[in-house]
């Protein structure tokens, strides 16, 4: 009879979310995955293959490319699928790179490197939601500080647009709310909390005020916060809570305003122009953080290389004859003619008319993912992954910007989303 | 690789050579005594040849700091590695490395081509205070910090704030006044055999310095600004405290002008990352005023561009006429030879570093050399226009630049730790309990940085 052989593995760090929680207990039997202890369901689908918040719904893995011969998907070897996806992007004039933030650094390395070769365009996921930040620290600068020092020392906490119980579940307990850092021993009742947000989210289970706004008055309540700062009473009708927010932010020793997708929906330049301004007011007295609240495991990762390599955090176009050209404005999918798509699932996000004008348009889509999505079913060319932090290690930046190794736990047959990128630039 | 570097006037202030024309002979990545056989020749004569430039505060890697680029404050990591390589550098040491930003500033120092590279691990005393208060743990404590240094791979230890201070007012019995502080410090310097590098400011010049060697003055200009702190500026140097010099960079791209940019390393006052135009010539002053060895240049904010940052400086050292008008009547009238030079440069910061196989060229010595393109008899006001690029630059034995080309863009670098020995004690996981990452992920993998090289 075969012995069990059980291998405990501590201080994994889990790639749910951009939280990168290090402090991942897990159990391997007989080289595969049984238990994660200190997992949170959205980290929960990175380990096992279930869906997000919902551990009982099954995810299907790819485990084999897939080329598509006369409207179906088929199962091809690799090199194949390769050469058929390293023709489509070769061929195109146009070709777009769309995705990156949920992979590892080094895959982003090797896209940008792609991107060049191809004179591609490289669109970040979430360009909407980071390319307003940057635009208002650009005008207003910053204050930044880690999520260590925030644990330690933030005693003011703003959650704006954002629901972090459902884009970085554990935040909350281990780094703004309920956390107990040096300074904040007793966790939540050293720290007042606050929430603006269309709805009543769960958030305001424990928020000390919770600001509902309408949609499109955003702007107005930071303006009524703004002259409540300033001691007048502002413009009439204020919107309700601006008065209650603009005392509660006054008194922050060390404040910080987290802010999620939800304040970008609309007007989201002005918003976080008005936000930006607001935190460098604040600063001026005390310490006051503006941070992004990323979902995607590597978004920081993506706009860290970005600086880095181009000195902007916006998507390169290499595809101009006078040089690379950057947007902040998210991309035109009319413009390309074919399309590589990883670490991210366009067909989800997209709006329903523009995926019926690509598919109108028959662009071809070529995607690179560890599971079956929307987009690898509307796609030319499917090229499965190993799971970085899982089957290939990879390194992965905190959304405070604080990289991290992610180790390989389990043996994969299947190419790190790297591989695959250096063997396209090989190919094409 | 078997080397001669024939006919050139060699500038070694640790051999006492100030232009002597010499011969080098190198043997792999050494510097020897002769050669029997020779593979190649690099024809020096009417040139200057001195050890491979240190910048021993070059921030140019600190957390936060790439965020300067959305002002175009900033470039790229490839062009700084560049830009410091054709100035004559082969070394960058980063001064400010925490325990959690240690991952960041070494995956960062390692993307910088050409140039080795090392940081400093400033320390919180706030993880320490308790301790601090009593001389009888001193032993512990030395062994944590060290512990700390080996763990996060720094080179040598700094301190932004010599004192304990809390934002909280509830915790102000805590507090820990900074003439205790240095006191306590020195105590562990001497026991543990411990250096510091403490960031200069006006308060930290008054306080006194028990046994100098232990310490190190950073960016000593931008403290001496009056004459009260320079003497006492004079009179620290003079006591055996190296420092350096700290000439302030000239002014941002105008885009970030009075833009705030500040990031909380978690001390009693952010960093600052864009200081704005400051005054120089505290710096210029000091330099002019101190005729000692223990002063070393440096730039006192982020290092943009050495190949312009740099040059202005070192002609107001030789230039008397370069100085800035304003400046006339003011300051001393001495001119810095280029053997001073070299010492500011290369020697002193090597020895503050202790890399002792860098900055000079005595046999066996590393065989970094820049070669000048500067004649002997050269007026000093032309120095400046010979030393902005170097002619030739070897790195280990190895020609990287020739002709003002870069020759060997992929050459070896590596990023130089201190290899403490220290064990990990309850004093180091009491620290780490506090943190947001566990211990193992806390500290910096193989992954993160390199190639290593660990110092004894």
């Amino acid at each position: 009879m075969q012995e069990t052989v059980q291998v405990e593995q501590q201080s994994i760090i889990c790639t749910g979310c951009g939280c990168l929680c290090d402090d991942l207990d897990v159990t391997l039997v007989q080289g595969q995955l049984q238990e994660v202890a200190n997992v949170c369901l959205w980290g929960l689908s990175r380990f096992f293959p279930t869906k997000r918040l919902h551990p009982q719904k099954e995810r299907h893995r790819l485990l084999e490319p897939l080329w598509r011969q006369n409207g179906r998907l088929q199962k091809v070897p690799y090199a194949l699928a390769l050469e058929q996806a390293a023709a489509i992007l070769g061929q195109a004039r146009r070709p777009l790179i769309y995705g990156l933030t949920n992979t590892g650094s080094w895959a982003q390395e090797a896209a940008l490197q792609l991107a060049r070769k191809l004179k591609a365009r490289l669109e970040p996921a979430d360009l909407a939601f980071k390319a307003p930040y940057y635009h208002s620290l650009r005008k207003h600068g910053l204050y930044w500080a880690p999520l260590e020092v925030i644990r330690d020392e933030a005693d003011t906490v703003l959650f704006w647009g954002a629901n972090p119980l459902h884009s970085c579940p554990r935040h909350l307990v281990r780094y703004s709310v309920f956390a107990r850092g040096r300074f904040t021993e007793r966790g939540v009742e050293e720290r007042r909390v606050a929430a603006v947000d269309l709805y009543q989210t769960e958030m305001a289970k424990f928020c000390h005020l919770l600001v509902q706004i309408e949609p499109g008055q955003e702007l107005e309540l930071l303006k009524g916060v703004g002259a409540h700062l300033s001691g007048s009473s502002g413009a009439q009708p204020a919107v309700k809570g601006a008065k209650k927010l603009a005392k509660l932010l006054s008194e922050a020793e060390f404040g910080v305003i987290f802010f999620g997708r939800g304040a970008t929906y609309n007007q989201g330049f002005a918003v976080l122009d008005a936000l930006g301004g607001l935190a460098a007011r604040l600063g001026e007295k005390k310490p006051c953080a503006l941070f992004p609240l990323a979902g995607d495991f590597n978004s920081q990762g993506l706009y860290h290389l970005l600086l880095n390599a181009l000195g902007v955090p916006e998507a390169p176009d290499f595809g101009h004859e006078g040089g690379v050209l950057t947007s902040a404005v998210p991309v035109d999918f009319g413009e390309f003619d074919a399309i590589l798509v990883l670490g991210a699932d366009l067909f989800w996000f997209l709006p329903a008319d523009q995926a019926l004008a690509l598919q109108k348009r028959q662009v071809p889509v070529v995607s690179m993912s560890p599971f079956a999505n929307r987009t690898t079913g509307c796609s030319q060319v499917v090229l499965p992954t190993a799971l970085a932090g899982l089957e290939a290690a990879e390194v992965a930046y905190r959304m405070d910007g604080l990289p991290l190794v992610l180790k390989k736990l389990l043996p994969t047959a299947l190419p790190a989303d790297r591989d695959i990128l250096l063997d396209l630039i090989q190919a094409i | 690789m078997h080397i001669k570097i024939i006919g050139g006037r060699v500038y070694d202030p640790a051999q006492g050579l100030a232009g002597a024309q010499r011969d080098l002979f190198i043997k792999g990545d050494r510097i020897v005594s002769s050669l029997k056989k020779t593979d190649r020749v690099i024809e020096a004569a009417g040139r200057v040849v001195v050890p491979g430039g240190i910048d021993l505060r070059g921030q140019v890697a600190t957390y936060g700091l790439n965020f300067l680029h959305l002002w175009n404050g900033f470039p790229s990591l490839q062009e700084l590695g560049r830009l410091y390589a054709a100035a004559g550098y082969t070394h960058v040491h980063e001064p400010f490395l925490t325990m959690y930003t240690a991952g960041y500033v070494h995956r960062q120092l390692a993307a910088i081509p050409l140039v080795d590279t090392s940081a400093s691990l400033v320390l919180n005393l706030r993880d320490i205070d308790n301790q601090l208060k009593s001389l009888d743990q001193m032993e512990e404590v030395g062994q944590t910090v060290k512990s700390l240094q080996e763990k996060t791979r720094a080179l040598d230890l700094r301190l932004l704030e010599p004192f304990v201070r809390y934002r909280q007012a509830f915790y102000s019995h805590r507090t820990l006044d900074p003439v205790k502080t240095l006191e306590t410090l020195t105590g562990l310097a001497l026991e543990c055999d411990l250096r510091f590098t403490l960031e200069a400011s006006p308060q930290v010049l008054e306080l006194p310095f028990p046994e100098p060697r232990a310490f190190h003055l950073a960016a000593l200009g931008r403290a001496v600004t009056d004459a009260r702190l320079l003497e006492l500026a004079l009179a620290r140097l003079e006591a055996g405290v190296t420092g350096d010099l700290g000439f302030e960079p000239p002014a941002a791209a105008a885009a970030m002008a009075g833009k705030p940019v500040k990031v909380d390393l978690g001390g009693y006052y952010p960093l600052d990352l864009n200081p704005g135009a400051r005054e120089a010539l505290p710096a210029l002053r000091l330099a002019l005023s101190y005729q000692g060895p223990n002063l070393a240049f440096s730039l006192g904010g982020p290092v943009r561009n050495p190949l312009e940052e740099f040059p202005p400086y070192f002609a107001w050292l030789w230039d008397r006429k370069a100085r800035p008008k304003t400046a006339k009547g003011q300051l001393p009238p001495r001119k810095f030879s280029l053997a001073a030079w070299v010492w500011a440069t290369r020697t002193l910061p090597a020895r503050i570093l202790g890399l002792a196989d860098r900055g000079h060229l005595k046999n066996g010595a590393r065989a970094d050399v820049a070669i000048f393109d500067l004649a002997p008899d050269t007026p000093s006001k032309n120095w400046v226009k010979g030393l902005r690029r170097c002619h030739t630059l070897l790195k280990a034995g190895e020609v990287v630049i020739e002709n003002y080309h870069l020759v060997q863009p992929e050459t070896p670098k590596a990023t130089y730790y201190r290899r403490t020995g220290a064990g990990e004690g309850p004093l180091l996981a009491e620290i780490c309990q506090y943190r947001s990452l566990r211990p193992e992920n806390l500290w910096v993998p193989d992954e993160l940085g390199g190639a290593w090289v660990g110092l004894d």
